[in-house]
């Protein structure tokens, strides 16, 4: 990612440069650009193997009733079945659409706002602010792990540390993981915990903004909030942007700490049935795995759109101050 | 960290053992790109494809993968078992992969779609009719016939209960009852009666509702209102079933009567709030409330009090579900079967012939996957038992078992979601999010797409 170090603020208002042509190859290049590929080669097989291939058969699958158990002459072309099903009389799946919108629509705005503010104040020169950083960035780099989750669960359960740390206080803390109400938050909590990925992105945009900038806002006259709105955010936009697409298309892949805190059920009463934990019961444990892969290419397409809203979106909010062609 | 972009299948990359292959043929190579498409990663699979054997020499090495869920001890046994085997069979070398149950049938799923499902595997009601219904598990008929794997001393119901389609699936390991198991050092000093084989549902709640009633914080029993067993063992005790061939075989109404009869007793006090049942649902032995010390009662398997009394101070007993025990009957608690794929099927029979019906390997493995069903071996266990909670166990079934009505057919294919909708829905009723009416339509609509 190339971050932007031009120094005009107000460079959104910069009427966009007009299109650069592209050059006609020569044939010298085309030649290149053939041995390039030639290089690219194992990456490209192996991508092809490994990652397109699988890809376009469960979108096949997907149009039959595979169960994975089944001797391969048993598979049956089923059409769009499964996906009317899915629509039509599928009793989980609205259910399990909107615990996934919810946790998303939480969690993902709650992680980059953490991520960002625990930037900011770790983008001063400080001594030890390299120790800050780290034990800030320590949470991430257990990943989505097994073993943090079950940590969660120590914490989160009835009489977990949490209930014991909030009755020191003389508070009766709820069964957090164990209640259909604040399952899904415990969870959200567990993501926005994780926020060092995005942080450390944020740090590094936050080192980007030229401080003749700031130093201009100040003798303006403006205060650390307009600065901060006026400045950090604008000239933060592309970083920020990137992390949103990314973030949302993580977030809405959370498999572990649901399918580990619920004991694979989703539960209490659905509350964590997230979508892809959907998907892996269908798949798993009714065999139905065709089914399993139309719910997958549902999401696929699903996570897909929300992409192309935030890209077509971004142009009315993100800024790149190269004034280039974004 | 991210990926970049979204892998389509939102399926975690499963574990691939190195449980031995088949050769390359095209269907091998199919189902392997098959497995790779739906989850794992390919760099397992193509690590698992193995040589060839020679599968006619009888002399010729033979390596069998043995694949079985279990905890710590249990794997102890287990290899120690097949240790006395391999010393017998020198030429046979036995690579044995065990974990815990939860998340054992989707590993076992997953390698088995590759083509390499494990020569013997183990599996419960709940797989049988899953795998056997779709032709992964060998037709063990030829062997039980010819006498190679001998059950003339096994129960006839143990035998047929491993039997679907006409068809020998699997041989029951041992013989298993559902049994409450009760903390007999609170109980006493309580001063409340044990409970007993034959108490009816009501008798059992009202109890429960005394003992909560006399130590506040406390419950009388486990709500099993998510349990299939216990809601089966309800059904039966009234001279009702759960299957009838693929279908249910109750109805609406049966399964609200099931619901409200545990809304009432939580009414009662008898069991405790859903946040408190929610931790012990999945059935796992230590986050059982008896073994937590949260209620007297948990609703579990005859073997597994051994395993429970491990895993807690109190002293525990044991009895029969509530209501008419004729209700019970003879079930394996697990079986084995052999991959219809191995390339040594006259080796696997041997081996499971050897597990159920060798008194040694009897004494080995012990009451751990149920009572022995060879007679012969059960009677050489009991006497040898020195666990005081294994003779409990043996005790409990020999009480029992003359008790035991007419044993119904295996669960149907479909079982194994069924049970977890049922819990799902269940848990709906325990957390008063819905009516026990619109809680069993529920359960009988997604039950018509289950068993589809």
């Amino acid at each position: 990612m190339v971050l932007a170090t031009a120094t005009r603020p107000q460079a959104a208002s910069t009427p966009p440069a007009p299109p650069r042509r592209r050059s006609r190859r020569s044939p010298g290049r085309r030649q290149e650009g053939l041995a390039g590929y030639v290089f690219l080669s194992p990456w490209l097989i192996g991508l092809m193997a490994v990652t397109a291939f699988p890809v376009l058969f469960s979108l096949y699958l997907s149009f039959t009733n595979y169960d994975i158990l089944s001797s391969w002459d048993m598979l049956e072309w089923v059409g769009t079945a499964n996906y009317e099903k899915i629509f039509t009389t599928d009793p989980i799946f609205w259910k399990s659409v909107r615990v996934t919108l919810t946790y998303a629509l939480i969690a993902i705005p709650l992680k980059l706002t953490a991520s960002l503010g625990v930037a900011l104040l770790l983008n001063r020169e400080r001594r030890g602010i390299g120790l800050f950083r780290s034990a800030f960035y320590l949470p991430s780099l257990l990943g989505g792990s097994v073993a943090l989750a079950l940590v969660w669960v120590a914490i989160f359960n009835g009489e977990g540390s949490f209930n014991s740390f909030l009755s020191l206080f003389g508070i009766q803390g709820e069964p957090w993981i164990n209640d259909p109400d604040w399952a899904l938050g415990t969870l959200m909590v567990l993501s926005v915990w994780q926020f060092g990925g995005p942080m450390v992105i944020f740090l590094a945009g936050l080192k980007q903004v030229p401080t003749e900038l700031y130093e201009a806002a100040s003798v303006d006259g403006a205060s650390r909030v307009r600065q901060f709105f006026h400045v950090t955010l604008p000239m933060l936009s592309p970083v920020i942007f990137f992390n949103l697409v990314l973030e949302t298309i993580h977030g809405f892949q959370g498999f572990t700490s649901a399918y580990v805190i619920s004991n694979g059920s989703g539960g209490p009463v659905y509350s964590t049935k997230i979508y892809t934990l959907m998907i892996y019961d269908k798949g798993f444990t009714d065999f139905q795995m065709g089914y399993a892969s139309a719910l997958a290419w549902i999401f696929l397409i699903a996570i897909g759109l929300i992409t192309v809203v935030f890209f077509s979106t971004g142009r009315f909010w993100v800024h790149y101050s190269d004034g280039g062609d974004s | 960290m991210h990926p970049a972009t979204p892998a389509p299948a939102g399926t975690p990359a499963q574990h691939h053992g190195s449980l031995p292959a088949g050769g390359w043929n095209r269907r091998h190579l199919l189902r392997t790109l098959a497995g790779a498409a739906l989850a794992v990663p390919a760099a397992g699979l193509l690590a698992a494809c193995g040589d060839d054997e020679p599968a006619t020499d009888p002399n010729a090495p033979v390596n069998i993968s043995f694949f079985w869920w279990g905890g710590e001890s249990r794997a102890k046994l287990t290899e120690q078992a097949l240790k006395l085997y391999t010393a017998k069979n020198p030429r046979v070398t036995i690579t044995p992969t065990w974990q815990a149950f939860t998340g054992y049938y989707d590993k076992l799923a997953t390698i088995a779609a590759g083509g390499n499902a494990p020569d013997i595997f183990q599996l419960d009601d709940n797989g049988l009719a899953e795998y056997a219904g779709r032709n992964v598990t060998l037709d063990l008929s030829k062997y039980t016939g010819n006498g190679k794997i001998d059950v003339s001393k096994h129960p006839e119901s143990l035998t047929k209960y491993g039997q679907l389609g006409g068809k020998q699936v699997a041989i029951a390991t041992g013989e298993n009852t559902p049994a409450i198991v009760y903390d007999k050092t609170a109980l006493t000093a309580l001063g409340l009666e044990l409970p007993q084989i034959g108490w009816t549902y009501e008798q059992t709640i009202t109890w429960a509702a005394g003992v909560s009633a006399k130590k506040p914080g406390y419950y009388g029993m486990m709500d099993p209102s998510s349990d299939y067993k216990a809601l089966w063992l309800w059904l039966r005790s009234q001279g009702k079933e759960f299957y009838d061939g693929p279908k249910l075989a109750f109805t609406e109404a049966d399964l609200t009567g099931w619901f409200k009869l545990w809304v009432d007793a939580r009414a009662k006090g008898a069991t405790p709030p859903a946040d408190i049942v929610h931790e012990a649902v999945d059935g796992s032995v230590t986050k059982q409330l008896v073994v937590t010390g949260k209620a007297a009662v948990s609703f579990m398997w005859s073997n597994q009090l051994s395993e429970m009394q491990k895993a807690t101070k109190a002293d525990l007993g044991m009895t029969a579900y509530p209501g008419d025990p004729k209700g019970q009957w003879a079930r394996a608690s697990t079986y084995w079967a052999g991959s219809r794929t191995t390339k040594s099927p006259d080796v696997v029979a041997d081996i499971i012939n050897f597990l159920v019906n060798d008194v040694e390997a009897g004494k080995v493995l012990g009451v751990d996957r149920g009572l022995p069903n060879n007679l012969d071996v059960r009677k050489a266990v009991s006497d040898g038992l020195t666990d005081q909670k294994m003779k409990d166990t043996v005790a409990f079934e020999n009480e029992i078992t003359p008790k035991f009505g007419p044993a119904p057919a295996p669960p149907p294919k479909g079982h194994s979601g069924l049970r977890n909708t049922l819990r799902d829905i269940a848990e709906t009723v325990t957390y008063a999010k819905q009516t026990p009416e619109a809680a069993a339509k529920q359960f009988f609509t997604e039950a018509a797409a289950k068993l589809a």
